[in-house]
Formats: structure tokens, C-alpha cells, sequence
């Protein structure tokens, strides 16, 4: 146990060269042959086959119990109204009103029995966008902002978008790593603009020429200087990508839902989430690093079985549905790790308004793409959904961990936030292995 | 003697130290050799500050929270009982200890760090060198454990007490020497740890040996047990050193402060700017706002020598002033509207505060006062019963003729915030805003860079443990019955919260949680009963009504080393774009002053003007040294810290919201809008005021932590998207705005019958200087007014014309920098 050991990364994600590298060990180390048949049996799994990726963010947070994680056999004050229903893979049920999911859960993997403790909006959004636990000393930055730091994006495209907006932040990481928000979600059939990046209809190309010429020949007067001094010659860069992304034809059709044929966009249902759906997909394919769609609503607190049936799982279900199946056609989803999350689950006992109240101590998250198994339950709530079934579950860091592991992000790398302090991508996780299994 | 050539040295020693007798040799001399009598190591004098010293608890080493093969080590030597235990029981993978009270020199503890074959760690020290025997020596005298009570450190002596370097590459010795409280004194070099704090000026050893490596100013810095002791380092810049610096005038105390280090640095500093660029500059950092056309014209043609004294002045009186000053204020002390304790009137009371601190700034309340506004806050005035507090709690947010909040004395809502619950966070809190520190590295571990213990923390906190916000006992009833009349009782959050909200605006005295103060427990438990001021003395709290009082006394004392410096200086940063103290929030002993006589001036001037915050207005904005171009020389090119000319800063998120708006506006709707800054970025209390998303882009606080970086002055990609295409800017810059406006005055009616007459050039060139003087706040030069002129005539027309010469100017480096 004193001996350095050069191959405790085995367990980490390993890439070609660390392959050769335990090639070479000799005694001690892991020979490659016996690499080789740990990784056969499913044991041992590169991640890093994600490329891009996308947050489909469940505001308010989503009741486990009416979704992904039925308790068909609770009680009636736990049970709720709604049915399970098989789905495409045998021995999965999902909620009845999920039935386009339920038709394509090969593509995805539902975590159950994820759990934590901070049952307040703010905590659980900081905690699940970010795989830390709020600290009151630091923020940390979400998902989008890490990933396209690590894997930096195209120069005339945004790296990291967020539909309409996003409830992650760049934290430490500092404001070149926030998102473009577009402000809006588009709608069906309606020509979408996304704030700062479409032109309007009177700001042509030839107007943004014309003002960028006139704008070189008033923009002198730090002359020679611009040049030597950090904060100028950063302008300067950043002003001219980002003249770059508004006159790129690129970028503007990455946006441009109505370029979709139209059986592709009604799969994805009329409303916004949908067509958000589709615009994730359509920037992914552009090139865009990261995409994150924010669909509230879900703070269920009365009612909470008419909304779901009547919007909220209609829509979640053509939406999710057509976001994974679309990937999928289109050879998309092997190198884009998805993620679909709230920031608690609700609680097992119905309430008086027919609603249900915020419970971290159980909640679902499904993960799906970018070397991600599908087709599987990892995980289990107990009986009555209240707590994980055993132990303590998966913790928001575990499913962190994860979703880094399969950009091949180490989220033991560690950053040095404003005051030198280095920091951990995620403190505290491991990665679920079976889930690259 | 190689080591001294051409280095000239500054041994500024007080004289009783080179009277008192030689200091103990270093362990390095008195255990060269092994087999030898000397004396037996001293856990805490010389085995924690060696494991230290040879990096063993690191954090990447031993000192990880998990430890490393095995073995864990207390992180950089904060707990040496731990660490007693750990060296002394601690199982190797065989089964032994690490240390070999039989063959010493066989112990794993010399074994592993001897051989960088087995140890992952590398080689730490060579077998037989003065740390192999420091080690066995203590080994074979019997393994004495630390101190009880510990040894107190009283001073760490660092000699020379300043270097100054003619050129690269020469050298210089550091000799350090710990000096403890029972008088004992020891040469502790070989058991330091080095730093540099520029690798770019000079390089340090681990032998403490220092080498000069460019020309400019920084510290080397020396730590040992709880001692940080730093050396200033300097190589001139120039040969315009000492009575070669060019003649500039010292106007100011402060001028003549910075010219004293400028001179030895040989850095010359700018010259003085023009008027546009000082009226500009001053009006942007001290009100946030841009000064209007006609503000600039006026500044222009005023001939008066004290003109800019007298702008000053002006300035300082604008409700701007306060409106923005009370947003930094904000920043400082956390307001943030989701952290707010009554979750049914957030916003209201985000609002109160932000009024209640901007009161304080119109009227030019002493800082303290308003420090002690928040520190001693409580919910209920003196002699109010519960039922009279709820009432004065709702009048502050019912609609009908609320009452004024800012008119309360004090401000309790600092203490209701969710994230201020605990005594530790009132600690990082309160360190963070009104101290200058970051000592959260404490409350885990010792702080690696100052001379914090987790002890030092812990005692800190004990002034903040009574201080609750909530129901207090003797309130419980009234409360209760509060809430049942009201029917509030047994119903669930949300709803109740609306129904509070609708009767609070209805008049109807609801229900509020009070921040409310306990004295400290008498009697048994005197450990509870006492707190310690950091690095002060140790106060009994059952002699205090308010634990919290004897903080606040030690704020407001003379002789208290942060509170006017951590305002000081972070105004200064403010103005300069970079503290004398820099970053402004990390005042720590391995972090120097860049200039300590002048932080040292200002903040004794601060104190003596009653905490006034005006006068460090005034002092700071009046000097010369504010005063410079951003033009560089060939010295002062580089120079980042010693104020020789003025930094390009990007414009605050809330500054350039408000810009854009003021630059593109109407004039009729200008003059609405400048007339009451709680409409504006400036003036809102929440982010939410504002374009939520400018906000985000532009990096203004969400006020969630404890560090003055939350507020970002980067430049990155969505700023240009932003003001290159956003919606909001293209809207203000088409929409009726001043391009419209200026529009029709270059476009004559045409009169009946007649060809419109040709607009003369002075009307032409008039509205160019206006969006001149509107946007970057000085006319155009002849040449950009040629340009502006040929653009004007090729544009298809003219409204087409004006709005692209304001879109380029709003995107012209000028505009959104500061300088």
C-alpha cells in the first residue's frame, strides 16, 4: 500500500495511451491482457465518446412517483392515479401517459433512487446543475459551462446555448463560459429569432457591413496600444467573433427550426418544449457543444395529477421522445450525452390539494447517449418511493460524475477558482459504472 | 561573497534585535552530523514545521482530507496532536509503525522519504543529511509530543528587511529567525517554507536563497509555525531612478505617496488627462453614469483652475452617487433577494435594505455607524412588544402610504438571510465584507498563506452563536396568536404566504419573524462563554448585553488593522481597477500592500475624518495620480500595481445597461429617466430590475458569495453579441430614440413648391459631436469627423446614416471601457 501505483487511473476512463502504458507494467501493475478481459466483462469502460451534449432541465422539480418510478402496489395516498405500462424493453414501466417514451426506452437509462437533502428550489437547482452542494463561499459552474470549456466549440458558432435560459451558471469559472440564452422558446410553425444572433429583417448583411466598416474607422484611438493591453485586444477578439456568428449562414441555420421537414418537426408535438426539443437537436448537429432546455412547471403542489395528465406528460413525451429518436436516426446520439433532471422529486404522501410537496430523498434522472448503456433501471426508490431502496442511493455528484465521464472529463480535475483555492469539478462523486457498462 | 554582488541591501533592523544575543543555530548546523548531542527536537519548533517544509502534509501529499498510502498528516500542520498520533501509531503495509524506536535509522519514516523508488512522493530528503538525523534524534530521545500549552510564536524576524536589485540574476541570502514568547529566540531558515509572489521579478529556493530575475516590485515572503513574514523585492524599471526621476509635482499627500515608490522604481508616471477624459472617467466610477452632451460642453468651456475639484464635489451630491454606492454596498454586505428570510416579502425587503444603505449615503452616514446599522441590528426597538413590531413590520409593505424603512435605525435583514444562519457563516460574512479577509481556509484547516488557526475561527464565531432569527420564546404567544386570527395557522407555505401578502398590503398587521438576541450562557461552560477577536484579546460574553457589541468596538478602534484599510482600499480598487491591496478582498500577510504608506495614509485619514466616506471619495479622485492618461511610457508599460497611469476597466454591468440607454435615448425621455436612478441599473435592487439577461452577460453579482470577484469585469463573447445585435440595443439605437430625433434636424421640411433647402455643414457636424459627446463623451477629432461626415452622405438616408453611426460608436472600444 506504499507503492506507487501507476495504475489506479485504470478505473478512470482510459484512453489509448494509458492503454500502452499498462502494457508496460510488469509485476504489480495490471498486465494488458488482464486489462483486456476486465474490460470484456463489462468491467472497465473508456468514457469520454460524448462530444456534445444536452441538459433538459425539469423545472420545479418532477414527481418520481407519476413519471419514471411508479409504485403500482403503494398505498392509495402514495399510489396516485396513474397506471405503469410496459415499455420496448421488457421489465421497464413507465407511466401510461408516457406512451412515446415508453416506445423508445431502449434509448435511454432511468437512475432511480437518486437522493439528497435540500428540498428548497434554489439549493436543489444548484445542486443538480452542478454535482455539488451549494457552499455559501463559492458558486460552481453547471454543466454547459464546464463541458464547453473542456471541449472548446466552433469559431462561428455559440459554444454552449440555452433555451430559453438556463438555471446554470459559470460560477468560478467566470462569464465567458455562460450561456447564450435565446431569451425565448420557439414556437410551432413560427419563424424563430434567437436574441443577438439572428439578424432582423432591417439589419441585413450589407447593413452589418456597412456599420462594421464605419466602425473600423472610428475605433483607433487606443492605436498601438489596443494590442499590449489584455482587456483591449480582448474586445477586439470577441468583437470580431462575434460578427463572425451573426453573419455566419451556419450559425443562422442551426436556428432555424423551419428548415426541419415537417414530419420531423410534428414529432416533436406543437408546443414549446417540443420545438425546443428540436432546436437542441438541430444546434447539436450543428456543432453546437452544449445545449440546455429549461421546461418548467413541475412544482406540482395542487393538482398535481390533472397537470401531468393534461400538459406536462403529454408534452415531456413527444418531446423526449422525439429529442432521442431524432439523435438516434440521425447517428447523433453515440457521441451526445443527454441528461434529463429536476432538482428533487415529490413527496410519496398526496396532500390535501391533491398535490404533492418537494422530496429530495428520492427523485429519477434519466441519462441516455454518448456511451450510455440504454434500456436499463439503475437503482431502486423503497416501497413507497420515499427513500433509495438501499444504502443511500445516487447522489447528485454520482450522476455528475457520470454525466462528465462520458466526455471522457475527469470531475476529479481540479480548477483554482478567483482565490487560488483548487477545486474539484465535482467534490464528492464516483461514476456509476454501470451505466458505461 | 558572490551572493551580495551588486545587490544593495537594506538592513532595516531594530536596534534591540542586533543588541540581543545570537539566536539558537539552525537544526540544519546542529544536526549535520549524526551521532552528536544535541538537543532533542521540538514537535512543534522543528518536526511539524520539517514535515512542512518538506511538503509531506501537502494536500496533494499526506495532508489530503484522505491521506495518501495510508498515512494522513493534519493539512499544512494545523493539528499537531494529529499528527503526533499519525507519526507515532500508524501501520505501514507490513504491519509496522512508522517509526523504529530500535533502529531508528531503519523507520519506515526514513525509509520512504529517503528512496524515491518505493515513496510516490519522490525523494524528500537524502539519507544522512541533517533532516535524516533531525528525525532519529528524536526518535532515539523518545518521540516527546507537542507542547501542552503550546509554544507561542512571537515574531518571525526576516533579515534583510527589504532587497533592492541593480540587475538580473543577482543574489541575496534571507536569514529568518523565529522569536517565541518565553524570549528564546532560533535561526528557523532551514525549516521555512519560501514564496515569491512574482516569478517574473524574482525567484526564492527552498533554502530561501533569492535570485533577482527582472526589473519591477514584489515580495518574497517567508512562513514558518504561524508566522508569515514578507520582504518587499524591487528592481528599477529604469535608470530615472532617486535623483534622476523627472520632476513631477506632488499636489496631493497621495501624489506624493505614489511618486515616492515611483522614484525608486524608476517608473514615470502618464501625464495628467484632458478634461472629456477625467469628466468621463469620474462620472462613470463615482456616479455610474455617463455624463450627458451638455454636461461635457459645459466641463469644456469652464476656465476655472479647481473646475475639476469643484466637479468633484458635484458629483458626490448627485442622488447617483448614492444610488450607485448603495448597489456596491449591496454587493458587500449580500443582498440578495433569495436569500431573504421572509419568504412571503423577498423583494420588499431586498428593496428595504438596498433604501436603508442608499439613506445612509445620501446623508453621508459615518461608515460605522452604518456598519454598526447592520452588526448590532435588531428586529424589535428598545421597549416595542411583539404586536407593535408586527404592525411596524407591515406598514413597511402595505400599499396604502407605506411607512419609510430606510428611517429605522437599524437594518436587521443582513441577519435574516438564509445563508447567514450559522456562526460560521456570519463569520466568512462578516470577515469577507467588513475585514477585507478570506478566512474560510480556517474554519477546515490553517490558512496556508496567513496566520489563521482553525482556533482563531472557531473562537472568532463565538460573538456571532446568539443572534437569531426566528420566534423568541417570549414572543411564541403573540406570534400563535397572530397567526391564528388571521387563519394563517396549519396551512400550507405557498398559500399562506399569499394570503400574508394580500393582508400585509391590505394595512393588516401579519405576523414577522424577528431577529432577536440572547446573552451569552453563564456559569459552567466557560469555554462558551468566551470568544477571542481575531488576532485580539479574548472577551468575556457574559459581560455583554450583545456578544456581538465587542466587535463592533474593536471595528471603530484606531489600532484595528483591517476595517478602515478593507474599505479604503477597496474604494481605491474601485477608482484604480486594482488595490494597493490587490485582489482588495484577500488582506493577508503573504499579500502585502503595494504601497503600504499609502494605504497606511488613507486609512488613518479615513479614521480621523469620523469614518467619512466622502473624504476617501475626495482623497482618491483628487490626487493626480486618479487623474492620469492611460497613455504609456516606455516605463510604465508594464506597471499594473503602482498607480503611474490610469488602467482601461470595462464598464460595470449595471453602468453599461444604463450607457447604452442614456447614450441612445430621446432627449425627452433622457430627462425623465436621469431623474430617478431607482429606475435604472444602477439604482435596482435585485437583478431583476434590469434586463435580467444584460445582467448575466455583463456579470453584475448575484450576491450568493463572499468574494469580490462575483463581480466580473472580463470581456467575453456575449458582450459584443450583445451590444453588436441584441435586441435591446438594436431597439433603443431604431426606436424613436435620438436617431430619430437628431434625424429630423438634418432633414429641413419641405416647403410647399419649393426644393428642401441643403442642411448647412454646422448643423451636420453639431449632431455628429452630439453622438460624439453622448457615447464617448468628447467631440470627434477632425479626421473621425470626415469619416462620420462621408458616412453620413453615402447612407441611403439619413435616419439609415445616424443610426450606424450610433450602433458604431456604441460598439467602439471607447465606449464600454473605462479610462
Amino acid at each position: 500500500m506504499w507503492r506507487a501505483t501507476a495504475t489506479r487511473k485504470c478505473s478512470d476512463g482510459l484512453t489509448r495511451r494509458d492503454l500502452l502504458k499498462v502494457g508496460g507494467i510488469g509485476v504489480g501493475g495490471l498486465s494488458l491482457a488482464g486489462y483486456l478481459r476486465l474490460a470484456e466483462a463489462g468491467q472497465l469502460r473508456p468514457g469520454g465518446q460524448a462530444r456534445s451534449g444536452i441538459l433538459i432541465y425539469l423545472n420545479g422539480g418532477p414527481t418520481h412517483l407519476d413519471t419514471f418510478d411508479l409504485k403500482p402496489d403503494a398505498p392509495s395516498e402514495v399510489r396516485g392515479e396513474f397506471n405503469p405500462i410496459d415499455t420496448n424493453v421488457p421489465g421497464v414501466r413507465i407511466c401510461e401517459h408516457l406512451p412515446k417514451l415508453a416506445a423508445c426506452a431502449d434509448k435511454y437509462t432511468i437512475l432511480r433512487g437518486v437522493s439528497h437533502a435540500l428540498a428548497a428550489h434554489e439549493f436543489g437547482r444548484a445542486y443538480l446543475t452542478t454535482g455539488n452542494a451549494p457552499l455559501a463561499s463559492l458558486r460552481f459552474p453547471g454543466y454547459g459551462s464546464v463541458i464547453s470549456k473542456e471541449l472548446p466549440g466552433e469559431p462561428d458558432l455559440p459554444a454552449y446555448v440555452a433555451v430559453p435560459r438556463t438555471p446554470e451558471v459559470s460560477g468560478y469559472l467566470g462569464v465567458q463560459y455562460t450561456a447564450l440564452s435565446t431569451g425565448a422558446a420557439p414556437r410551432p410553425n413560427q419563424p424563430f429569432s434567437v436574441r443577438g444572433i439572428s439578424l432582423r429583417q432591417d439589419v441585413t448583411t450589407e447593413v452589418v457591413n456597412r456599420r462594421q466598416s464605419l466602425l473600423g474607422q472610428l475605433d483607433g484611438s487606443f492605436g498601438e496600444y489596443a494590442r499590449q493591453d489584455d482587456l483591449l485586444s480582448g474586445l477586439d477578439r470577441f468583437s470580431a467573433k462575434a460578427l463572425e456568428i451573426i453573419t455566419s449562414p451556419r450559425s443562422r441555420r442551426a436556428f432555424d427550426i423551419s428548415q426541419e421537414p415537417s414530419e420531423v418537426a410534428a414529432r416533436f408535438g406543437e408546443h414549446a418544449f417540443g420545438q425546443s426539443c428540436l432546436l437542441a437537436t438541430r444546434l447539436i448537429e450543428s456543432g453546437v457543444r452544449f445545449v440546455t432546455v429549461d421546461y418548467g412547471g413541475w412544482d406540482t403542489h395542487r393538482d398535481n395529477f390533472g397537470i401531468l395528465k393534461t400538459t406536462k406528460l403529454p408534452e415531456l413525451d413527444s418531446g423526449l421522445a422525439g429529442l432521442f429518436t431524432t439523435l438516434a436516426e440521425r447517428g447523433l446520439l453515440e457521441e451526445t450525452a443527454v441528461m434529463v433532471c429536476g432538482e428533487f422529486g415529490r413527496t410519496p404522501k398526496i396532500n390535501a390539494n391533491a398535490g404533492r410537496d418537494h422530496w429530495p430523498r428520492a427523485m429519477f434522472v434519466l441519462l441516455a447517449g454518448g456511451g450510455i448503456a440504454g434500456g436499463r433501471v439503475l437503482g431502486a426508490s423503497s416501497e413507497k418511493g420515499e427513500t433509495p431502496a438501499e444504502g443511500d442511493g445516487y447522489s447528485p455528484d454520482d450522476v455528475a460524475a457520470s454525466f462528465y465521464h462520458a466526455f471522457g472529463i475527469d470531475h476529479t480535475h481540479e480548477y483554482h477558482e478567483a482565490t487560488g483555492r483548487p477545486i474539484m469539478i465535482v467534490r464528492h462523486g464516483e461514476v456509476i459504472r454501470e451505466l458505461f457498462a | 561573497m558572490k551572493t551580495f554582488l551588486g545587490a544593495l541591501i537594506l538592513c532595516v533592523l531594530p536596534a534591540a534585535t542586533l543588541l540581543a544575543d545570537e539566536p539558537e543555530r539552525p537544526a540544519s548546523e546542529r544536526f549535520a552530523a549524526a551521532g552528536h548531542d544535541a538537543a532533542t527536537p521540538d514537535f512543534q519548533k522543528h518536526m511539524v514545521p520539517l514535515l512542512s517544509r518538506l511538503g509531506c502534509n501537502g494536500r496533494a501529499c499526506h495532508g489530503s482530507f484522505q491521506g495518501r498510502g495510508g498515512f494522513r498528516l493534519s493539512l499544512f500542520g494545523y493539528d499537531p496532536a494529529m499528527d503526533y498520533e499519525a507519526l507515532t501509531k500508524s501501520q505501514t503495509s507490513s504491519g509496522g509503525t512508522l517509526v523504529d524506536a530500535d533502529e531508528p535509522d531503519s523507520s519506515a519514516m526514513i525509509e520512504f522519504p529517503t528512496d524515491g523508488d518505493i515513496h510516490e512522493g519522490g525523494q524528500r530528503f537524502a539519507r544522512d543529511s541533517w533532516q535524516h538525523h533531525l528525525i532519529t534524534t528524536w526518535i532515539r530521545n523518545g518521540m516527546p509530543g507537542p507542547a501542552e500549552p503550546p509554544h507561542v510564536l512571537e515574531q518571525l524576524e526576516v533579515t534583510p528587511a527589504e532587497l533592492v536589485f541593480a540587475a538580473p540574476r543577482q543574489t541575496a541570502q534571507l536569514r529568518v529567525v523565529a522569536r517565541w514568547a518565553d524570549g528564546s529566540r532560533e535561526d528557523v531558515t532551514c525549516l521555512c517554507r519560501f514564496q515569491t509572489n512574482n516569478e517574473a521579478v524574482v525567484e526564492i529556493d527552498e533554502s530561501g536563497h533569492v535570485t533577482s530575475l527582472g526589473p519591477g516590485d514584489t515580495h518574497v515572503v517567508a512562513f514558518y509555525e504561524n508566522g508569515v513574514t514578507a520582504v518587499p523585492v524591487l528592481m528599477p524599471v529604469s535608470d530615472q531612478v532617486g535623483e534622476k526621476f523627472p520632476a513631477v509635482a506632488a499636489r496631493t499627500e497621495v501624489d506624493r505617496l505614489v511618486l515616492d515608490k515611483l522614484r525608486k522604481l524608476g517608473t514615470v508616471p502618464a501625464e495628467v488627462c484632458g478634461d472629456a477624459e477625467f469628466l468621463r472617467r469620474v462620472s462613470l466610477d463615482m456616479i455610474g453614469t455617463l455624463p450627458a452632451a451638455a454636461e461635457v460642453e459645459a466641463f469644456l468651456a469652464d476656465t476655472s483652475p479647481d473646475k475639476r475639484q469643484r466637479k468633484i464635489d458635484e458629483l458626490l451630491g448627485r442622488p447617483e452617487y448614492a444610488a450607485w454606492w448603495a448597489t456596491r454596498f449591496c454587493d458587500l454586505t449580500g443582498n440578495n433577494p433569495q436569500q431573504m428570510g421572509e419568504a412571503a416579502f423577498r423583494t420588499e425587503q431586498s428593496q428595504q435594505w438596498y433604501n436603508w444603505i442608499r439613506r445612509r449615503l445620501e446623508e453621508n452616514a459615518p461608515y460605522d455607524q452604518m456598519v454598526a446599522g447592520l452588526l448590532l441590528a435588531r428586529g424589535r426597538q428598545e421597549g416595542q412588544d411583539y404586536h407593535a413590531y408586527a404592525e411596524e413590520m407591515t406598514s413597511y409593505v402595505r400599499k396604502e402610504d407605506p411607512a419609510d424603512f430606510a428611517e429605522r435605525l437599524d437594518m436587521p435583514h443582513y441577519w435574516s438571510r438564509n445563508s447567514f444562519r450559522t456562526p460560521e457563516d456570519r463569520v466568512l460574512g462578516i470577515s469577507y465584507a467588513f475585514l477585507g479577509l478570506r478566512i474560510q481556509c480556517a474554519q477546515c484547516h490553517k490558512h496556508p498563506f496567513d496566520r489563521w488557526t482553525q482556533d482563531d475561527f472557531r473562537q472568532f464565531t463565538g460573538f456571532f452563536r446568539n443572534a437569531t432569527y426566528g420566534v423568541s420564546r417570549e414572543a411564541r404567544d403573540d406570534y400563535d396568536k397572530l397567526m391564528e386570527e388571521l387563519g394563517l395557522k396549519g396551512i400550507d407555505g405557498g398559500q399562506q404566504r399569499r394570503m400574508m401578502v394580500q393582508m400585509a398590503r391590505d394595512g393588516k398587521p401579519v405576523p414577522f419573524r424577528e431577529l432577536f438576541v440572547t446573552p451569552a450562557p453563564a456559569g459552567r461552560n466557560a469555554r462558551a462563554a468566551t470568544a477571542r477577536l481575531l488576532g485580539a484579546e479574548t472577551i468575556d460574553l457574559r459581560k455583554c448585553d450583545d456578544p456581538r457589541q465587542p466587535v463592533m468596538d474593536w471595528l471603530r478602534r484606531p489600532d484595528n488593522p483591517f476595517f478602515a484599510r478593507a474599505i479604503a482600499n477597496r474604494l481605491w480598487a474601485h477608482y484604480f481597477g486594482v488595490g494597493i491591496i490587490d485582489p482588495p478582498d484577500d488582506l493577508n500577510l503573504a499579500n502585502p500592500p503595494s504601497n503600504r504608506e499609502l494605504l497606511d495614509h488613507l486609512a488613518a485619514g479615513f479614521i480621523q475624518s469620523g469614518f467619512d466616506l466622502k473624504w476617501l471619495h475626495r482623497e482618491i479622485t483628487g490626487s493626480d495620480a486618479y487623474q492620469r492618461g492611460w497613455q504609456p511610457n516606455e516605463t510604465n508599460l508594464l506597471d499594473r500595481r503602482n498607480f503611474s497611469r490610469a488602467l482601461p476597466r470595462r464598464l460595470p454591468a449595471e453602468v453599461a445597461y444604463d450607457a447604452v440607454i442614456q447614450a441612445t435615448a430621446s432627449d425627452d425621455k433622457l430627462a425623465k429617466w436621469a431623474a430617478d436612478p431607482g429606475q435604472r441599473a444602477i439604482g435596482h435592487a435585485s437583478l431583476a430590475g434590469a434586463s435580467r439577461y444584460a445582467m448575466q452577460v455583463f456579470g453584475k453579482p448575484e450576491r450568493t458569495t463572499t468574494c469580490d470577484c462575483e463581480r466580473s469585469s472580463e470581456p467575453t463573447l456575449l458582450q459584443s453579441v450583445y451590444l453588436l445585435n441584441d435586441q435591446d440595443t438594436l431597439n433603443l439605437i431604431s426606436s424613436g430614440g435620438w436617431a430619430t430625433e437628431a434625424a429630423r434636424r438634418l432633414t429641413p421640411a419641405a416647403r410647399k413648391g419649393r426644393e428642401p433647402a441643403e442642411v448647412p455643414d454646422e448643423t451636420t457636424n453639431a449632431v455628429i459631436r452630439e453622438a460624439y459627446l453622448r457615447t464617448i463623451s468628447r467631440p470627434p477629432a477632425d479626421e473621425e469627423l470626415a469619416a462620420c461626415r462621408g458616412h453620413l452622405a453615402a447612407a441611403a438616408t439619413v435616419q439609415d446614416g445616424l443610426r450606424d453611426l450610433l450602433w458604431a460608436l456604441l460598439n467602439t472600444k471607447e465606449f464600454v471601457v473605462n479610462h
